[in-house]
């Protein structure tokens, strides 16, 4: 499945945390959210995690990052039979 | 856990900040009413009791108020742990600041000594109590941290600017003789404008300036470093100060100019990093800072040729001036121009949390339209030109200036209500779709 992509370098906050927010309630199950941004989005990691998503975060050359990020199925559908 | 909300663990309720922010520009509606009151005479002097009262009306009612304010919402996230019961530090700080203020103008503006003996009291249980809690926020923060470090510097500043100030109040409530009067004004007010809040602008802007105008970051050195100097140039000069009963000989001049032109060199650093910026949309916060650290640049200009023409130094409209340039030119369009970041963001930031069975949530710019808060800079910029030039010494425009800087901070007051309104209704009708309440309101 073709990934969704976020494109929020060089916008002004909180633009790109309102964008990838909307975009993560648009995301199909199995689907991954491509998220190009121009900084460390710190604050987007706590809510991730509550919202029990999973992500990995790439520098970019020119200094920007690009962040994955996707639902560990099992986590979010089984979670009475993984403990983790 | 809330699967379509933020995380609030941090974050202290909205009420928190908001009540700071929503009594702040009334301070200022009533500075600007003590002005028109007084008449132009009171730019007369900076010794004048009714400008002192509407100073501190500005100082302490207007920017401490909504600085206390941010300070709380800042401190989970510098700190990196919540603030413990910030409701109650809320209600505390706010209900002993802001009686305590109210209580130090009318004590000056109409010379009751009991007004300014229970004004002392309030405001030092309340800066007491507010700093005691800063500091135990910040040492749980990680060792290090600059931010951390710029806060403390700021917040030593203004415990030695309150302490300074209660001797000052208690001169003119008891009327003891002190000496060193004017030298102890003068450590007060820049202790108090630069070593508080210039101390506290710079670290909020090594963060701010980069992160909302997309500006290149300001050079490593100056991070680190410009809190530091500015502590001690400020230590320094006001050793000399003492010692040398009150003129400051050779080190304390030159310490003093370095902390002018170390003002200057932010500003000028700050405009160049905006110039650099990386889109270059018209943004309201951006020409409130702009305007601001154009301010420093006139202030630091004034201090100089103040320093270098002693006729124009000494003259009694030397003083207000440069408050007005200061205080309100750059440290109130500062202030400004982030509560028009602050406030939407919160607003956002807690709809976002309570999202559940609500539509999409409106965005900044709905939630504080931009031509509102536009026109509200405008008439503010104006009624700091008319304020400088009355100070200047024209009678006439005297009225208008008062009468500018009143319905400017009423308007800024009503965008802050109308935000924070929105909010209150959002947030009870959760299950009606927000674009018809947008339409609606």
């Amino acid at each position: 499945m073709e990934d969704l992509l976020v494109d929020a370098r060089w916008l002004e906050p909180p633009e790109p945390l309102e964008r990838t927010l909307e975009a993560l309630e648009r995301l199909l199950p199995q689907q991954r959210l491509r998220l190009l941004i121009h900084r460390d989005p710190i604050m987007l990691y706590s809510i991730l995690r509550d919202w029990g998503y999973t992500w990995q975060t790439e520098t970019k050359d020119d200094g920007s990052f690009e962040i994955m990020i996707w639902r560990e199925p099992k986590v979010w559908r089984e979670p009475e039979s993984n403990g983790s | 856990m809330n699967p379509s909300g933020l995380s609030l663990d941090q974050a202290p309720p909205i009420s928190a900040p908001l009540r700071f922010f929503l009594t702040a520009p009334l301070f200022a509606i009533l500075a600007a009413m003590l002005l028109a009151w007084n008449g132009p005479a009171i730019f007369t002097s900076r010794w004048n009791a009714p400008l002192l009262a509407t100073t501190h009306l500005i100082t302490l009612g207007f920017l401490g108020l909504v600085v206390f304010g941010a300070l709380l919402q800042m401190l989970p996230v510098i700190a990196g742990t919540p603030t413990r019961h910030p409701k109650r530090v809320a209600a505390i700080t706010h209900g002993l600041v802001t009686p305590g203020t109210l209580l130090l103008a009318a004590g000056l503006a109409f010379s009751n000594a009991l007004f300014i003996k229970t004004a002392m009291l309030f405001l030092a249980a309340g800066l007491a109590y507010f700093t005691v809690i800063v500091m135990s926020n910040l040492n749980r923060a990680l060792p290090g941290n600059i931010t951390v470090i710029t806060m403390r510097f700021a917040v030593l500043a203004l415990g030695i600017t309150a302490v300074l100030g209660l001797i000052l109040a208690s001169n003119h409530a008891w009327g003891w003789w002190l000496v060193l009067r004017m030298p102890v004004t003068n450590l007060h007010l820049t202790w108090g404008l630069i070593g508080w809040l210039g101390t506290l602008v710079t670290g909020v802007a090594f963060q701010v300036v980069p992160m909302f105008q997309l500006t290149p970051q300001y050079p490593e050195s100056l991070r680190e470093w410009l809190a530091i100097l500015l502590f001690c140039l400020l230590a320094l000069w006001s050793g000399s100060l003492i010692v040398n009963g009150g003129s400051p000989n050779a080190t304390g001049v030159t310490a003093n100019t370095l902390l002018v032109g170390g003002g200057g060199l932010f500003a000028v650093i700050t405009l160049y990093l905006q110039a650099k910026r990386r889109r270059k949309l018209p943004d309201v916060t951006l020409s409130f800072w702009r305007f601001g650290m154009l301010s420093v640049l006139a202030a630091s200009g004034l201090w100089l040729a103040g320093e270098f023409y002693p006729a124009f130094g000494g003259s009694d409209r030397f003083g207000p001036l440069l408050g007005i340039v200061l205080i309100a030119g750059f440290a109130m369009s500062v202030v400004n121009g982030m509560l028009y970041k602050i406030v939407p963001f919160l607003v956002w930031f807690h709809l976002q949390s309570l999202k559940l069975g609500m539509g999409n949530v409106p965005n900044m710019r709905e939630i504080l339209p931009e031509h509102c808060t536009r026109l509200q800079m405008w008439l503010h910029f104006v009624a700091v030109f008319l304020l400088i030039i009355s100070a200047l010494g024209a009678p006439l425009i005297f009225y208008l200036a008062a009468f500018a800087f009143g319905i400017s901070n009423l308007w800024l007051w009503f965008n802050i209500l109308s935000a924070y309104r929105l909010f209150r209704r959002l947030s009870r009708g959760k299950t009606k779709p927000v674009s018809n309440e947008l339409a609606s309101s």
